[in-house]
């Protein structure tokens, strides 16, 4: 296959999946199964694709075509530029497989539901993964907040996807006030950003912006940072997450935390990357405050909840922080660490939401003071929690060590120690969340039996293998997927120029990093072995103390109320601008 | 005077987000951020104004001037006018959710108050 075919199949991936939503509430009519059915394919077809340009994307080049073939004329682009990188190709084929699993996975757990809900959660659930894709494919601005808006216009109808229960409607609510907010943020942006430069694709917004940078310029650079950092989870944009995650389906709350923060992560990486000169506005600063207090609160949060799927989307804003802390080190072992942990993130959330829907859809219990001794009755369920438990905690050789360690070893090579220690604080108190809520639900003893309701079915159990099985092969293999995954996309996004002269000219070739992961670094070895006894004696400690202080001040900053939810969003965003614009 | 409409969209913008700060009845806050978006399409449209420039359409130009003139000379500018419809589009339908979502509310709790629509917190 030619490069040419190539860049001509890149926008089957989206389109394939679109036009699986388009016709799951029909194909529904005829079997209430079928629409789901229909998805798994229609996710593995668009994965096959993007399968097809994964060598030549990971060996290094950037491949691009336009839509409806319009091509620039003399370095002016007047059409929608679709280019394959290989960061947004990974996230795009992690979406793609990820969705198969997710989708396979809901077939088996909420098949028992009518035509009508399944149809509409197969086409919402496919829109979602385009919307995810599209936006991992697109070089072009306009057409980055358009896929934005499909994606917030698909999550607002999967939060509330459960319409009898009144806390879902209360999450959708939330959901809607704060990405509603985030669009504006980012329509403004582009809005600004086209106006000063007459740009929109990113290839040309790159050459404009590295001549020279007004002030217009970095407003939007603050507004569009601050609009994808909802999308993310970012504190203090962050008052949706929990609440949505609380009372969503387990397969929701999986593809919300990985894609769909993954879509948001994504967008900051190319904005502040390869649209803008990094080195020349506080950008990287600013997401590192972000990233590090993000990392800090959500642990802090996860290890004061009781209801065990809140506690995994407290600890979702603390990865994602810890992923965005890795790209604001801006050299190419943060970076690489960066999108090595948005992958590892995917797919150890994905497993721990499976298990936690799981508990809840056998037992019909949410909150973890009436679980317990859990272990004894369901041992798989029970593995694949302590799996993803372990990944997160970074314990050799599971995938979340291999990241972690990328990221620190970026943090040291910028000699930044306080974002170091910081990091490692939440990953501390991350274990310790995390142990807390494996002991009160699985080997605590319990009085009294559970109401039993359904049984594990087998593509449940499928689910949660090939997840598990994901999770240790990313942390095995993990010096072999540095080398052909990790180490191209970090020099995609560290090689701006290189990447626009590809969406320019069609086809560019980015220099390879050689980053170098030292699988038994005594260091590492010995932090993560000290991380976890600290860990278990803070979780020991937290279980028997009356509650802090401190927890109790930030629980009631999180007051559940839209209006406060709102004003923590926008004055996050006029700090962006600020920080951005006037410094 | 394309200043009028920019402090007219500032002015819009700054009454919307006071009912989405303040306001805790939910339709009030659906009004608000819809403010707000109609203060974002006047931000963009006079964005696009260019003075004394013609509408961007080259079919039939105005008396005295050809389609070629349209091509090199002075018409406003057609890409914030798109932006401008592909947002209403997606606005008309965050809007129908939005209302959707809070009539569901109001049927289950009895109430539009967001200060009392709030079981999850902390």
């Amino acid at each position: 296959m030619t490069e040419a075919a190539l860049t001509s199949l890149l926008p089957l991936p989206v389109a394939i999946p679109l036009a699986g939503a388009v016709t799951a509430p029909l194909l529904a009519r005829l079997s209430a199964r079928l629409p789901v059915i229909v998805s798994v394919a229609a996710l593995t077809a668009s994965a096959a694709v993007l399968l097809l340009a994964a060598p030549w994307v990971f060996g290094g080049r950037v491949i691009a075509g336009y839509l409806g073939h319009w091509t620039p004329v003399s370095g002016h682009v007047l059409g929608i530029a679709f280019a394959a990188d290989p960061f947004g190709l990974l996230l795009a084929l992690a979406t793609a497989i990820i969705g198969v699993v997710l989708l396979l996975y809901s077939l088996s757990e909420l098949g028992g539901l009518g035509p009508r809900e399944l149809g509409g959660y197969a086409c919402l659930f496919q829109l979602l993964l385009a919307a995810v894709i599209g936006a991992a494919l697109t070089a072009d601005l306009f057409n980055l907040f358009v896929w934005f808006e499909v994606a917030a216009l698909s999550s607002y109808g999967l939060a509330g996807f459960f319409l009898e229960r009144p806390m879902a409607l209360e999450a959708a609510f939330k959901i809607l006030v704060l990405t509603t907010l985030a669009s504006f943020a980012v329509f403004i942006g582009a809005g600004l950003l086209y106006a000063e430069t007459g740009a929109l694709n990113f290839a040309q917004l790159h050459d404009s912006l590295a001549r020279h940078l007004t002030t217009p310029d970095t407003v939007a650079l603050g507004l569009l940072v601050a609009g994808f950092a909802t999308k993310a989870g970012l504190v203090p944009f962050h008052g949706w997450l929990p609440d949505v995650h609380t009372t969503a389906p387990g397969p929701v709350n999986a593809l919300f935390a990985g894609p769909m923060d993954g879509l948001g992560i994504l967008a900051i990486g190319r904005i502040v990357f390869q649209v803008y000169p990094a080195g020349s506005t506080p950008v990287l600063g600013l997401l590192m405050t972000f990233g590090l207090v993000s990392a800090l609160l959500g642990a802090i949060m996860a290890l004061a909840q009781d209801d065990l799927k809140r506690l995994l989307a407290y600890d979702t804003i603390s990865q994602v922080g810890i992923i965005v802390v890795g790209l604001s080190a801006s050299n190419p072992a943060g970076v690489a660490g960066a999108t090595y942990h948005l992958v590892n993130h995917a797919l150890f959330k994905a497993l721990l939401f499976l298990a936690a829907g799981a508990i809840v859809h056998r037992t019909g219990v949410t909150k973890l003071s009436e679980m317990g001794g859990l272990a004894r009755h369901m041992p798989v369920i029970t593995a694949a929690f302590l799996l993803g438990a372990v990944s997160i905690a970074g314990l050799p050789p599971f995938n979340g060590y291999v990241s972690l360690s990328l990221i620190h070893q970026g943090l040291e090579q910028n000699h930044d120690a306080a974002a170091y220690w910081l990091t490692l604080a939440a990953q501390v108190i991350t274990i310790a969340a995390l142990g807390r809520a494996a002991w009160l639900a699985f080997f605590r003893r319990r009085a009294g039996d559970y109401e039993w309701r359904e049984q594990l079915r087998p593509g449940m159990l499928a689910g949660l293998g090939s997840l598990g099985a994901c999770c240790i092969a990313f942390g095995v293999a993990g010096p072999a997927l540095l080398r052909t995954l990790m180490a191209p996309a970090a020099a995609g996004l560290l090689q701006p120029g290189r990447y626009a002269a590809g969406v320019l000219s069609g086809s560019a070739r980015l220099v390879t990093l050689h980053i170098t992961f030292d699988y038994f670094s005594p260091a590492e070895l010995v932090s993560v072995a000290a991380s976890i006894v600290i860990a278990a004696v803070l979780g020991w400690r937290y279980l028997r103390i009356r509650e802090p202080r401190v927890i109790g001040a930030l629980r009631a900053l999180h007051t559940g109320s839209a209006n406060d939810y709102a004003a923590y969003a926008i004055a996050g965003t006029l700090v962006a601008i600020a920080v951005v614009s006037l410094a | 005077m394309i200043l009028v409409n920019y402090l007219a969209a500032v002015a819009l913008l700054c009454i919307g987000l006071y009912a989405v700060l303040t306001k805790r009845n939910m339709i009030k806050m659906v009004m608000g951020l819809s403010l707000m978006e109609a203060a974002t399409y006047l931000f963009m449209i006079s964005l696009a104004y260019r003075a004394g420039s013609t509408a961007p359409v080259l079919l039939s130009p105005p008396p005295g001037k050809s389609a070629g003139d349209l091509v090199h000379g002075n018409v406003a500018d057609p890409v914030l006018q798109n932006f401008c419809l592909t947002a209403v589009v997606i606005g008309v339908a965050v809007t129908a959710v939005f209302l959707s979502v809070v009539v569901r509310i109001a049927q289950h709790y009895r109430t539009l108050d967001s200060d009392k629509v709030r079981k999850m917190r902390g």
